[in-house]
């Protein structure tokens, strides 16, 4: 998997609608059977995470609520309210069907299961 | 898309709070800003500093900080001479590798605030610490006769 995105594979397409968003921090794991992700998404309700895969690229996208809660008057900031986008280019087959997400304490934890095909294979010698 | 460089840990934005965030080292400022340097170069591990956010209502002030993968048990939060320091271990388990880091901010606490009743919770990967006003600091109306 290719865990470094170049520009062209991180800026999101632009619908017309100008909107400010940021890259969490996040890391891939991986083993024979399947990838690890993990991405900080603090601040963002289970509701408001969207993933998908299309044509290799998984998206994750975290929508962050306001931290200043209504008709309340704020005295210091150093958190962002941006939300977040993460975009992950794919370069091994992996099985959508069966993969898994999970957001706790703010980090989601994708488990990308590979496809049969991608996985090591033993050659018995004849 | 437009891309703002955020500096979350450069606390020159807010004046006059000063008093509020002053950083234990401030008083020697080629070591804090060392410090606040590092938020910039490892964002995230960020020179061990937590962000935080402050609010206030009219019963309140809220402190909000941001510790995703910290779970409850591994927070500790201390007031100890009207300073409120928070402590937060971060786990993390990458395979058969573990590692943990520690996080920590203190802020100093303002008057009329009722320490008995500060209250914490921890949501979606964020901390946030309430810290009730004395009835007294409250706006109160005077009524004219």
């Amino acid at each position: 998997m290719n865990t470094t995105c170049s520009p062209s594979t991180c800026t999101p397409a632009t619908s017309g609608v100008t909107e400010s968003l940021r890259k969490p921090i996040y890391n891939v794991n991986g083993n024979a059977d399947a990838y690890e992700v993990r991405v900080e998404l603090p601040g963002v309700p289970k509701s408001s995470v969207k993933l998908d895969i299309e044509e290799n690229i998984l998206t994750v996208r975290g929508e962050r609520s306001s931290t200043v809660p209504e008709g309340m008057k704020a005295l210091h900031r150093e958190l962002s309210p941006l939300s977040y986008l993460l975009r992950l280019r794919l370069n091994t087959p992996v099985n959508e069907d069966q993969m898994t997400a999970k957001l706790e304490d703010g980090v989601l934890t994708l488990r990308l299961p590979l496809k049969e095909v991608a996985k090591p294979r033993q050659i018995p010698v004849l | 898309m437009k891309i703002i460089r955020t500096h979350p840990f450069s606390i020159n934005r807010v004046s006059g709070l000063d008093e509020w965030f002053r950083h234990p080292l401030a008083g020697l400022p080629s070591l804090s800003s060392f410090i606040s340097n590092l938020g910039e170069v490892f964002p995230g591990v960020a020179g061990d500093k937590l962000a935080v956010d402050v609010h206030e209502d009219k019963d309140s002030y809220f402190a909000s900080f941001e510790v995703p993968g910290v779970k409850k048990e591994d927070v500790k939060i201390e007031l100890n001479n009207g300073l409120l320091t928070i402590s937060a271990e971060k786990r993390q388990k990458d395979g058969e590798k573990e590692s943990s880091f520690s996080l920590t901010r203190s802020v100093s606490v303002p008057d009329g605030v009722n320490t008995e009743a500060i209250s914490a919770k921890l949501e979606d990967g964020i901390l946030t610490v309430t810290l009730p006003k004395q009835e007294r600091s409250k706006p109160r109306s005077i009524t004219l006769n």
